[in-house]
Order: structure tokens, then C-alpha cells, then sequence
């Protein structure tokens, strides 16, 4: 073991890497409230490995996607219950990711030198939220169509871009086929992609600054 | 050069990360337990409640009630109280603003004080949307649906099906959605009876010369599910509740006769459907002063749900109350 350990060691210096990352030092005061971070990384992996799941049975066309998550929650052995954790596992990831900004919110935790680091937390927020309106379409069920049906109109809604934007989203005038195969397109491709980019950055940032410590009450110095 | 609150940042920073613990095991520890703990709560979700699947996607149906996904329900619930006009404003212009103040939110909010005491206008706008937030969500989840909830006919709802296998939109059009080849079969319900439809269904030649429908070699149960979805295809606002026509007795009867059956105080509502849409029928019950400052009626919005006066509407635009 320790051989296997020296043999990386000595090429990529892995002893360092675990230096940085395990050894690093915490500041005093970061209680339990300093989880969410790690909890919305851990829902992250948890949706990502249900969703791999999904997709190896799942057909984005209107004719088949009802059939098909009906086929994955009836058929396939635990099936209902990855479904079960996808779906759930979507809106604790909106909770939890929400709860850890609001956490940062009012700890001041986004002034000097974490603005970059609040910056990317957002954008991971709005791709949160991206993935939980395109994949509410895809089970192709009422709730789904008429509720997404409901978004793009709203899209349609905004100034000099609504109409480009609502018919970009449901590909042409009316929503069918090709809104389907495109929710599912943006889905599993530009949002993972964005999520992992965003989320890598992130979490580079937040281990090589450091996590913030708890504010503490302005003594009256001016600066 | 580096402001001077910001060098005392760092140092005072360094200060707490020595007095601090390291990541492995301490933080890591608080990470797992709350991870565990979120995960216990999901897979007890995904067993228990699971995920819903309803039926599936009918383009057609305009009585279905959308719903978003509940973190999207504030929103939805906010919108109730801005009027149409303005609705671009509060449904993409006010969440774009608020998103864009978030992103430069650092950017605005500088300089060395970070406890949510020293920044208490910050605090307290955040406890405000908070609490916002909340208050809609409890309260579009409590709202009543639009749409009455129409109980499903199992015939109906197998015509429709039907209408669907056998391609008949290749040729015919609903509510706009369809073929152009024949009739357009939006209102056939309140135009044609019952042995028509039937006779119709098993030659249509019979009742149409020179038709060039096909026949459909229908089993005579296959017949009755197609007539009844074509029975239901009466135009006006869409179906009604058994509880329509006891509304009518109870609010609106003393003065209104409809079907050769009320008083005589207001004006006859048996061809409104030909003259008026439902637009107009819903605002009118709600409140009647916009469009008739002269009227004596009442306005009913307080006395009746909103479902209610939908369901009011719908049944006054129907062409088949006298059949029920």
C-alpha cells in the first residue's frame, strides 16, 4: 500500500494534493450551517449518477417519453425509486444550494476576496433552476407539458427578445417533438457541462482562498 | 495599493485559521453526518411518495390546470395581483433585475463590514424577500384551481383516445389543431344528434353522399366511445359541473330565465353563447359595473369562487344544458 502511495507520490506529488485539500486549515467558528456547500456537491453526484441512470432508458420523443418512464418506474428493478431520488433529489438541490447562498447572504461571506466565488455561486443557482424547468417536461405527463407550456409563454413575455426567446425554447411556434428533444438536449448536455464548468471553479476558489470565517461586529474602526 | 481594511481582513483571517481545525476529520465529519441525513430524507422520499407521473401530455385539453414546479409558484402566485399590462414586467423584467442584483451584489455591497447587524439594511431586505417568498408559495398552494375539476367520463376520455389511434387529425381539426381535408370538428357536438353520429360512424356514406371518409369497421362499443367524445365537442368554454345548473338556481334565476325557465327582472341569457365569449360572460359575473355602469345586477366576485364563476360561465356558453 504505502509502495502504491510513494509510486504517485514521487510522479505527481500527491502529498501535496492531499496536503491542500485535507490538511487544510479551517477557521475558528465554522459550525454545522457550513455543510450546505458540501451537501449541495453531494446532491450534485447524487443526481448526476440517478440521471445517467434515467437516460439509459429514457426516449425524448413525444411518442415514446411517457412510455418510456413508465417502462423505467414499472419494469426496471429499482426503477421507481431512481426516479423517486432524481425527482426529490431535484428540489432538496434547489433547497439546500438556495439555503447555502442565503447562509452567505447574511454572513457577508461575499466581500473581499470572495466576490468571484459569490459571482459563480449564482450562476450555479440560475443553472439549478434551469435544470429543474427543462427536466419537468420530460416525464411528457400533463403536469409537465401544460407547466412548461405556462414558462415559455412567460418567456414570451419579455421585451424586444421574448418572442425569439420563447420560440429558440420550444423550437418553432408550438410546443411538440422538437421542444422535447430540445429540453432534453440542454438537459444532459449544455447544463451538466455548465454545472461542472461553474462548480469546478467554485470549489478551485474556495480551497485556494480558503473558507470564510464567521463575520464579526464592526468595532467602530474606520477604515 | 491595497486599502488598509482590506490588509486587516487577511491578517485577521490568518489569525482565525490558526486558532482553526483542519479540514480531515472535523469538517469532513460535519459534511457527512448532514450529507447522510439529507440522503436518509430523499431516499425516505423517493420510497414513500415516489415520483408522480399523471397521464399523459394532451395538447388538446384546456381544462387541464397548470401548475409549476413548487419552487416556481411564487411567482406564479405574484402574478395574480399585478395587472395584465404590466405582467412583462413582473414576470421577466423584475426577476432578471433581481438575478442581475445578485450577481453584483459584491460589487455593491463593499468595504469591511460583513455582520448582518452592521448591514442592516441588507439583513432586512433579505428577511424580507424570505419571508416573500414563503408567504406566496403558502398561498398559491392553498389558492383554488382556475378551472373546475371536471370529473372524466371513462367513455369520453376512450373517444378521445380513439380519435387519436385512428388518425382522424390527419383530415379533421379541433380547436384549431388538425387536417383541412374535413369538416372542421370543433362545434360538431351542438350540430349534430346523437343517430346521426352513430349512423355516420358505421357508413359514412349513409348520411353523407359522396363522402370520402373511410369506413372504420368500429366495434359497436368503439361507435358509442367516439359518438360520446363527439358529443362533447360543443364549442362554448369547455365542460361544466353538475353543480353549474344549481348555481344558476341559486344565484342567478330570480332574475334571469334561461331555457324558458326564470324571472323576468334581467334580460334573457338562453342565446348568450351566440353573442358573447367567455371573457366577457366571467368579467360580466365578477363584476358588471366595467361594462354596464347602468345595471342593476351585482357583482358576484366575494359571493362565488373564481372556479365557481368559471364553471358559471362555461355552462352559460354550453349549447347542451337542456340535454342533461
Amino acid at each position: 500500500m504505502k509502495k502504491i502511495v510513494d509510486w504517485f507520490d514521487e510522479r505527481i506529488q500527491t502529498r501535496e494534493i492531499k496536503e491542500t485539500l485535507f490538511d487544510r486549515k479551517i477557521p475558528k467558528g465554522v459550525g454545522w450551517i457550513y455543510a450546505l456547500g458540501s451537501a449541495s456537491l453531494f446532491l450534485l453526484i447524487l443526481q448526476a449518477v440517478t440521471g445517467i441512470l434515467l437516460a439509459m432508458s429514457y426516449s425524448a420523443a413525444p411518442d415514446h417519453a411517457y412510455a418510456s418512464v413508465q417502462y423505467i418506474t414499472e419494469q426496471i428493478p429499482m426503477g421507481a425509486i431512481i426516479r423517486g431520488l432524481h425527482k426529490w433529489g431535484a428540489s432538496f438541490m434547489v433547497i439546500v444550494v438556495t439555503l447555502h447562498m442565503i447562509r452567505v447572504y447574511f454572513m457577508g461571506a461575499y466581500k473581499f476576496p470572495r466576490e468571484l466565488t459569490w459571482v459563480l455561486g449564482v450562476l450555479i443557482w440560475l443553472v439549478v433552476i434551469g435544470f429543474g424547468f427543462t427536466g419537468y417536461l420530460l416525464p411528457w405527463d400533463q403536469k409537465g407539458y401544460w407547466a412548461t407550456m405556462v414558462g415559455a409563454n412567460l418567456a414570451g413575455q419579455a421585451p424586444f427578445i421574448g418572442e425569439a426567446a420563447s420560440k429558440v425554447l420550444r423550437g418553432g411556434e408550438a410546443l411538440g417533438a422538437i421542444t422535447l428533444t430540445r429540453f432534453y438536449a440542454i438537459h444532459v448536455l449544455v447544463l451538466p457541462a455548465s454545472l461542472l464548468t461553474l462548480v469546478g471553479l467554485h470549489l478551485f476558489l474556495v480551497v485556494r482562498q480558503g473558507i470564510s470565517a464567521p463575520p464579526e461586529r464592526d468595532k467602530g474602526e474606520r477604515s | 495599493m491595497m486599502e488598509s481594511w482590506k490588509e486587516r481582513a487577511l491578517a485577521r483571517y490568518q489569525e482565525l485559521k490558526k486558532l482553526g481545525k483542519s479540514f480531515f476529520p472535523y469538517i469532513i465529519y460535519k459534511d457527512t453526518v448532514v450529507v447522510f441525513l439529507i440522503f436518509v430524507v430523499v431516499l425516505g422520499l423517493a420510497i414513500v411518495k415516489g415520483a408522480e407521473l399523471e397521464e399523459v401530455a394532451d395538447p388538446t385539453d384546456t381544462t387541464y390546470n397548470p401548475r409549476p414546479e413548487w419552487y416556481f409558484l411564487f411567482l406564479f402566485q405574484a402574478l395574480k395581483y399585478v395587472p395584465g399590462s404590466l405582467e412583462a414586467v413582473a414576470a421577466i423584467i423584475l426577476p432578471s433585475l433581481v438575478i442581475l442584483l445578485m450577481i453584483l451584489l459584491p460589487f455593491i455591497d463593499r468595504g469591511p463590514r460583513r455582520h448582518p447587524f452592521d448591514r442592516p439594511l441588507l439583513t432586512i431586505l433579505g428577511i424580507v424577500a424570505i419571508v416573500g417568498f414563503i408567504g406566496l408559495t403558502v398561498v398559491g398552494l392553498e389558492s383554488p384551481l382556475l378551472n373546475p375539476v371536471v370529473h372524466k367520463d371513462p367513455q369520453v376520455m376512450a373517444g378521445r383516445k380513439l380519435y387519436a389511434d385512428l388518425k382522424c387529425s390527419y383530415c379533421h381539426s379541433i380547436n384549431g389543431r388538425g387536417g383541412v381535408a374535413g369538416p372542421d370538428l370543433t362545434t360538431v357536438g351542438s350540430r349534430r344528434e346523437r343517430d346521426w353520429f352513430v349512423q355516420h360512424f358505421q357508413s359514412p356514406q349513409r348520411v353523407t353522399p359522396g363522402s370520402v371518409m373511410p369506413r372504420l369497421n368500429l366495434l359497436p362499443e368503439e361507435v358509442d366511445e367516439l359518438v360520446a367524445y363527439m358529443m362533447t365537442l360543443g364549442g362554448g368554454g369547455g365542460p361544466f359541473t353538475p353543480k353549474a345548473p344549481h348555481l344558476f338556481q341559486d344565484h342567478c334565476e330570480s332574475c334571469h330565465r334561461l331555457d324558458g325557465k326564470g324571472g323576468e327582472i334581467g334580460p334573457d341569457l338562453t342565446t348568450l353563447r351566440t353573442y358573447r365569449d367567455k371573457g366577457f360572460i366571467y368579467g360580466y359575473i365578477q363584476d358588471p359595473k366595467p361594462f354596464n355602469p347602468e345595471t342593476s345586477m351585482p357583482g358576484f366576485k366575494g359571493t362565488l369562487t373564481d372556479p365557481e364563476i368559471e364553471d358559471l360561465s362555461r355552462y352559460l356558453l354550453s349549447s347542451k344544458r337542456e340535454k342533461k
